[in-house]
């Protein structure tokens, strides 16, 4: 049952994972596009306010997907030095810790949104882009975040108690230097 | 406030809690003791503004340029090139090791994609052509650490983006250093061939024709350098666009090589992806721990407590230098900047010191934590690629090329032109 939670969400965030991408890659057309105008002496403007939304959105979405691949960096001091339990406790504990901090992030992201809501707030810009419009997608990629980070703690916490410590390392551990460099 | 901020920040980072986070819990434990206003409740606003920042747009995409010179093979022709050009001398291969890695530091922004790759392309060689694996690897790892200073330069963009400096001219002022680094290295690596000629290994000559044939492998990476650097400083593109612009042509000339593939390019995604966002989570943290620090008046304490030390300004940048290498021992190195910057740079330039120049003296000590174990990434990155052999090894081959970063650290407190000059020269 763990195990397939844990497929799910990492063939789930994968996914989101390459949108998001392709996303990015988007954007780089969109920068091309405008550099190319500038030089003909036109423009396309607000390319500027576009990245920052593009960097705002493909952030808060692709957080799910380094957690799941153990991206988010440790410092495996002490815990190197610990046994099997020890290392999983260790996990645990890191990973509570973390998926409380991120529902409070998502919690007061929302007030920003509700506002933006409440008040049809346009961005000062040229471009005058509602701002509920990119902020409904970064908010929601939070909330993602949030609750990959509680599903992935309530798998890896039964892994534990059923004494499977090498799949809980798995989904949970320290990406490990290693591991990190041959990426 | 100073002694919770440090105790706090070690503490949770030997819980092994992510770096990210435990920056987010400092900043929620300042506002709880040491500030009178609530400042909990700026907390979305924060992530928010940090965020959607057109600036930081050049993170995902510096990463997504070198992950694509990576996965095209790129990276391998210029090894090859350099090779037929550099291997006479004592030292041989290394040589090429630290050429390749300035070359790709100059179309990559980070220090460990420039390690991992020259590290995966020269490794193989080390064993075959029979050099000590301690100086040959050593070398791949300090090599790499030059991605940080050569432009462009992620540490330089969040340095710029957090200090409001201008990201241009901390390009200019790191190129002079890092060539001074690299030259620096092979400096190094030739004598120490030259007084133990075992080390090197076999030095080897090859005719003119084969070296000019070598030069036209290097072209697509000088290209790409001299489109992305010259879009910049002919004033076509900002830092940002310019990172869209090296994007592209490194498209095209993976194209051009035949190496685009939807294999790669998904790989080339991920890749990005992942590390994109831990960056930014570590980005946010710290943005949210500046806010909280500045908010609860912590720069006004440092600089009493500076001040009550009675340093002079020399005194301040030796104690800070020290601080550096310290805490490069233990903490990964962006980590490492973003949690001091917001500390450390306002007491430097209000002690009358350049915001440009600390900043490249600051990229100097934390490409020397880069290289410093216990947590020193590129080691692990180098040792990695080895697959065999032992860690002490790696560690032990770059002793001789901290030394150098020491060196440098020096030369830039006694002569701050060689930072300053470029960015001065080319004005704006």
């Amino acid at each position: 049952m763990e195990e397939i939670v844990l497929d799910k969400l990492r063939v789930w965030n994968r996914r989101i994972a390459i949108l998001t991408g392709l996303v990015l890659l988007a954007c780089v057309c969109v920068v091309l596009l405008d550099i190319l105008m500038r030089r003909v002496g036109s423009s396309l403007g607000g390319t500027d306010e576009i990245s920052g939304y593009v960097v705002a959105i493909t952030t808060s979405w692709g957080m799910a997907y380094t957690l799941l691949e153990l991206g988010h960096v440790r410092i495996d001091l002490l815990r190197g030095w610990s046994g099997r339990l020890g290392r999983s406790l260790f996990d645990l504990f890191a990973m509570t810790v973390m998926a409380g901090t991120i529902t409070l992030i998502a919690a007061k992201c929302w007030p920003v949104l509700a506002r933006s809501l409440a008040n049809s707030s346009r961005a000062n810009t040229p471009l005058e882009t509602p701002l509920a419009l990119v902020q409904i997608p970064w908010f929601a990629g939070w909330v993602w975040f949030a609750i990959v980070a509680w599903l992935t703690l309530a798998a890896a916490l039964m892994l534990v108690l059923k004494g499977q410590f090498e799949q809980s390392e798995k989904a949970i551990g320290c990406f490990g230097e290693q591991e990190a460099a041959s990426k | 406030m100073t002694s919770y901020v440090a105790v706090g920040l070690l503490s949770l980072l030997t819980l092994s809690i992510p770096v990210g986070i435990v920056l987010f819990l400092l900043g929620f434990g300042v506002d709880v003791f040491f500030s009178s206003f609530p400042l909990i409740r700026g907390l979305g606003n924060l992530v928010w503004s940090t965020s959607n920042n057109a600036t930081l747009i050049a993170i995902p995409l510096f990463v997504l340029l070198g992950e694509i010179l990576v996965r095209s093979g790129i990276a391998t022709r210029t090894y090859t090139a350099l090779d037929r050009w550099v291997s006479w001398l004592p030292g041989g291969l290394v040589h090429a090791n630290v050429a390749t890695a300035t070359m790709f530091s100059a179309t990559s922004g980070s220090s460990v994609a420039t390690a991992a790759t020259v590290a995966t392309v020269a490794m193989p060689q080390a064993e075959k052509l029979g050099y000590d694996p301690k100086l040959f690897s050593g070398a791949i790892a300090a090599g790499g650490t030059l991605g940080i200073m050569i432009p462009p330069s992620i540490n330089l963009i969040v340095y710029g983006f957090l200090t409001q400096t201008s990201i241009p001219r901390l390009f200019l002022a790191g190129l002079l250093p890092g060539l001074a680094l690299a030259i620096g290295f092979m400096a190094i690596t030739a004598l120490i061939c030259l007084m133990r000629p075992s080390l090197g290994g076999t030095r080897r000559v090859f005719p003119l024709s084969e070296m000019m044939q070598a030069l036209l492998q290097l072209l697509p990476i000088i290209l790409l350098f001299t489109i992305i650097i010259g879009s910049i400083y002919k004033g076509w593109a900002t830092p940002t666009e310019a990172a869209a612009v090296g994007v592209a042509c490194a498209i095209l000339i993976a194209a051009i090589f035949g190496s685009v593939s939807r294999h790669m390019f998904t790989d080339a995604i991920l890749g990005t992806i992942k590390i994109t966002s831990m960056i930014m989570l570590v980005v946010i943290g710290a943005s949210f721990l500046n806010f909280t620090l500045a908010s609860a008046g912590l720069g006004r304490e440092l600089e009493e407590f500076l001040s009550g030390l009675g340093l002079t300004p020399l005194g301040t940048i030796f104690v800070v230098v020290l601080i550096y290498i310290v805490l490069g021992f233990f903490i990964e190195t962006l980590s490492l900047m973003v949690v001091t910057i917001p500390i450390i740079v306002p007491v430097v330039v209000a002690q009358g010191f350049d915001p440009i120049w600390f900043g490249i003296l600051m990229i100097v000590l934390i490409e020397m934590a880069l290289i410093t174990p216990p947590v020193g990434l590129n080691l692990y990155v180098v040792q990695g690629a080895r697959k065999s052999g032992k860690m002490s090894d790696v560690m032990l081959g770059s002793i001789p090329f901290v030394l150098a970063m020491l060196a440098m650290a020096a030369a830039l407190i006694a002569f701050p032109g060689i930072a300053l000059f470029l960015p001065n020269a080319v004005g704006g």
